[in-house]
């Protein structure tokens, strides 16, 4: 899907203020996202791309929106950082789709999600309105925090045109183990353990194995320190939550991507919480999954998306379908949105983003 | 405000929940910025959901304008009362309905005292992150009002970072909830969490939370150096930074700030035109070693005089005069103002030049306390209240400060919020229509202005000045400015 990609700001207010309907897309990654565009201008957002301001020392770094998360990400790792939320798709998406969808990716369980790293925005909204809002500074409680607000907005209340984040040092090496459970109960109660205990993970993702559940583990920080801290952690586990096995694992690069093993008619995020999981996992175990972020996200890939609608709204769970044929990517139960909805009112009141 | 208002309060509250005699709302005329007072028709002091929101439905039926408050710990005047309006005092919601260690999280009422859940949580190995000098009796609704921070945010963030889902009453009386028990929080669709955290009371009030838990750190290593010159404290800060470390505090201390926390709680720190503090956390094996590259660090750094914590009670030692330092400054000064602006750490060195012209011109003293971990300034302006003119003299020397962050790419506030204090900066900050924005929103939530009208945005009526002085709770040394 190509449509206009204006290259400045003062084109995307006049594409905006001349149009009745206008559909933004970033690097289109997400497919599902695209489906039902309604004859809606295209904004394309590939020409709004590129890091306008990267100072490593602030921790702080300022990107077009359409940039590729792989150019962010090659741009930080010269110095030794990154962006701890952990992009999904790093290889595929803009920056601005991650926000717009809120996916973030393993990593996420040491420091936090999208919400948690970006810092303000550029945006222009459904009056064809240029503005500001948050900051470019690590810590900022002036006025409404509407950077938030993005996170997961679909591009449905504004579109954004320059992205900060905070960002932090990355650690040198990584080490992964694979700790295996007969049962789902098991898995989780070692989750539960971790989540008590003073080892500091990288990430740590729950994944339906043969025979029963794996729970993939990684700490990352110092060589000198790291084996150390691995057998501490293995035995501690060992001990604990009496795995039937412990396996160390090479860091490949599939590792320790959610969506490697997810083929089907559609890919579809869910955020729930653990304790949810067993029921939830009861109702939808024919979908191939992976339960990431200590079991606070769900990936899955099905080929009935309206059964796992249905077992979504049982859960009172939502989920954005990410690439399949869908009428709507958000699927499940319904949104409270009555704070959306005088945002809504405000940014984009004649309904022109769809 | 009318009688038939009243009346349908008395119908909500008795008698001894409905304040509405000058003496019992005498605590209610201010909040810890102590300079200013309003007093308010009324207050009532709700003991469950219902009866805040049947509240806030009359405040808009009636269109009287309300302050939601906590123990009034805002530094900001945030909760500063309206004349004429309604005080919601929520310090009777305290329960902590739920805490659940193996998911990490705890359920709490809007009137529950932050360090109350790190204190119900400890038995399990963890805590609640975000730690405002004053969490010993601030709430967590007005930590949500006002994004709260703390010393430890760089790491782990402020407190719209560790809030996961939230039931609220908008300020026209509507009822909605969002996000939940996920560490991913609202996870799909806008983050309405992240929108609410922060609006100041401008949006309704926050009636149940659900909160984020961390696990302890195993190991906290702590040092302090000494240096005799401010800018070399803080190119060691630079230098820390580039080197990949990322600590949980760094905190510099100026020759003023010292010299007050010495005659205050005496923690024993060297004679310096500087201190830097720097903390590091986590498992002990990966701190100990992160510890000796920062040892080296500081060493290189120019630092004439370096102590290690060796133990929790030198630890404490070091944390002791900093966290004093506010009160502290007291004692030099019957009267201070402090700012919490916010500049990029690479400009820190200019911004504290610029602070020493000023003070020059204006011939105040300004002790500088700060977060130099997220460039988060505390400059406290040194004022006698008794002197004609001289809170006008300090206010005036704050704006410029704010003018200053503002010019140095930074904000005007980094955790203690607008408020009705910085209200008249905000243009500083942003544009005509960005506020226009942020207005329509406001009146998009809130279409007759009732919410903790009169913060945050520029103009409005202004309360009453007061006598100088400590706030009593500052002086008896539970609540710092900070």
């Amino acid at each position: 899907m190509r449509g206009s990609a204006p290259g400045s700001i003062a084109e995307i207010q006049s594409l905006v203020l001349n149009s009745d309907r206008v559909h933004v897309v970033g690097l289109g990654s997400k497919t599902a996202l695209h489906h039902q565009t309604d004859g809606a201008a295209i904004v394309d957002l590939a020409e709004m791309s590129g890091i306008l301001e990267y100072q490593p020392s602030e921790y702080t770094v300022t990107v077009g929106a359409g940039s590729p998360v792989r150019d962010l990400a090659a741009a930080l790792k010269q110095h030794g950082q990154y962006l701890p939320c952990d992009p999904l798709l790093p290889g595929a998406a803009s920056i601005g789709g991650t926000v717009a969808c809120n996916l973030a990716g393993p990593r996420r369980f040491r420091y936090g999600g999208v919400r948690d790293f970006i810092l303000g925005a550029q945006l222009v909204d459904g009056m064809g309105r240029a503005f500001r809002v948050g900051g470019k500074v690590v810590k900022n409680a002036a006025g409404f925090d509407l950077s938030k607000f993005l996170v997961g907005s679909l591009g449905r209340y504004a579109i954004m045109t320059e992205l900060t984040f905070k960002v932090f040092p990355d650690a040198p090496c990584f080490r992964s183990l694979r700790f295996s459970y007969a049962r789902l109960e098991d898995a989780l109660s070692a989750i539960y353990f971790i989540n008590q205990s003073a080892y500091e993970l990288d990430a740590l993702d729950l994944i339906p194995a043969a025979g029963g559940w794996s729970l993939l583990a990684r700490l990352a920080g110092f060589e000198e320190t790291l084996p150390r801290r691995v057998e501490r952690f293995a035995a501690s586990m060992e001990r604990e939550t009496a795995p039937a096995d412990i396996d160390k694992l090479p860091e490949t690069d599939d590792l320790w991507d959610p969506l490697a093993d997810l083929s089907g008619e559609v890919l579809v995020k869910v955020a729930l919480a653990p304790k949810q999981i067993p029921a939830f996992d009861r109702m939808i175990h024919a979908a191939r999954r992976r339960y990431g972020v200590g079991g606070n996200l769900a990936w899955l890939a099905a080929d009935d998306v309206e059964a796992l609608a249905a077992a979504l709204r049982k859960c009172g769970l939502r989920g954005l379908c990410l690439r399949g044929a869908v009428d709507s990517p958000v699927i499940g139960a319904p949104a409270d949105d009555a704070l959306a909805q005088r945002v809504k009112q405000v940014l984009d009141p004649h309904h022109k983003f769809v | 405000m009318n009688q038939s208002f009243l009346e349908a309060l008395q119908n909500i509250f008795p008698a001894d929940r409905l304040l509405t005699r000058d003496v019992e709302l005498l605590p209610y005329e201010s909040d810890a910025l102590t300079a200013f007072q309003t007093k308010p028709a009324a207050a009532v002091l709700p003991e469950n959901d219902e009866e805040i929101i049947e509240t806030v439905r009359l405040c808009h039926q009636h269109a009287v304008p309300f302050v939601a408050r906590g123990s009034g710990t805002s530094l900001s005047g945030g909760s500063l009362p309206i004349a004429d309006g309604l005080i919601i005092g929520l310090n009777r919601l305290n329960r902590i309905k739920k805490l659940d260690p193996q998911q990490r999280i705890a359920v709490v009422e809007p009137g529950v005292i932050n360090l109350s859940i790190s204190e119900a949580a400890q038995p399990y190995g963890l805590y609640y992150a975000p730690d405002p000098s004053s969490q010993s009796i601030c709430t967590i609704g007005g930590n949500i009002a006002f994004n709260s921070g703390g010393a430890h945010c760089l790491k782990y963030g402020m407190t719209s970072n560790h809030v996961l889902g939230m039931k609220v009453v908008l300020a026209d009386g509507t009822v909605t909830q969002f996000g939940g028990e996920s560490i991913e929080g609202v996870g799909i669709g806008p983050d309405l969490v992240g929108l609410f955290v922060g609006s100041e009371g401008l949006f309704g009030i926050a009636l149940e939370i659900t909160l984020r838990l961390m696990p302890q750190p195993e190991l906290y290593r702590t040092v302090l150096a000494a240096y005799d010159d401010l800018g070399r404290a803080g190119d060691a800060v630079s230098m820390v930074v580039a080197s990949g470390l990322l600590p949980g505090a760094m905190e510099i201390m100026d020759r003023l700030a010292i010299k007050a926390a010495e005659a205050s709680v005496n923690a024993g720190y060297p004679d310096a035109e500087a201190l830097l503090i720097v903390e590091l956390e986590g498992e002990a094996l990966q701190v100990n070693a992160e510890f000796e590259q920062l040892h080296g660090i500081i060493e290189e750094s120019g630092a004439f005089e370096i102590r290690v914590a060796e133990s929790e009670a030198e630890r404490a030692r070091i944390w002791k005069g900093r966290k004093g330092a506010f009160s502290a400054v007291g004692r030099l000064s019957p009267d201070y103002i402090v700012q919490d602006g916010v500049v990029p750490r690479s400009r820190l060195g200019e911004a504290l030049v610029e602070i020493g012209a000023l003070k020059e011109k204006y011939a105040l003293d300004v002790a500088n306390v700060f977060h130099a971990g997220d460039g988060n300034l505390h400059p406290l302006i040194l004022y006698d209240g008794r002197e004609a003119g001289a809170l006008e003299k300090a206010e005036a020397l704050a704006g410029e400060i704010l003018a200053l962050c503002v010019n140095l790419g930074g904000s005007i506030t980094g955790e203690h919020g607008i408020g009705m204090e910085k209200r008249d900066y905000m243009p500083a900050m942003f544009s005509e229509e960005e506020l226009y924005i942020m207005q329509a929103l406001r009146r998009a939530i809130d279409p007759k202005e009732i919410a903790n009208r009169g913060k945050m945005f520029p103009g409005g009526e202004a309360p009453a000045l007061k006598q100088h002085g400590m706030h009593p709770l500052e002086k008896a040394g539970v609540i710092s400015r900070e």
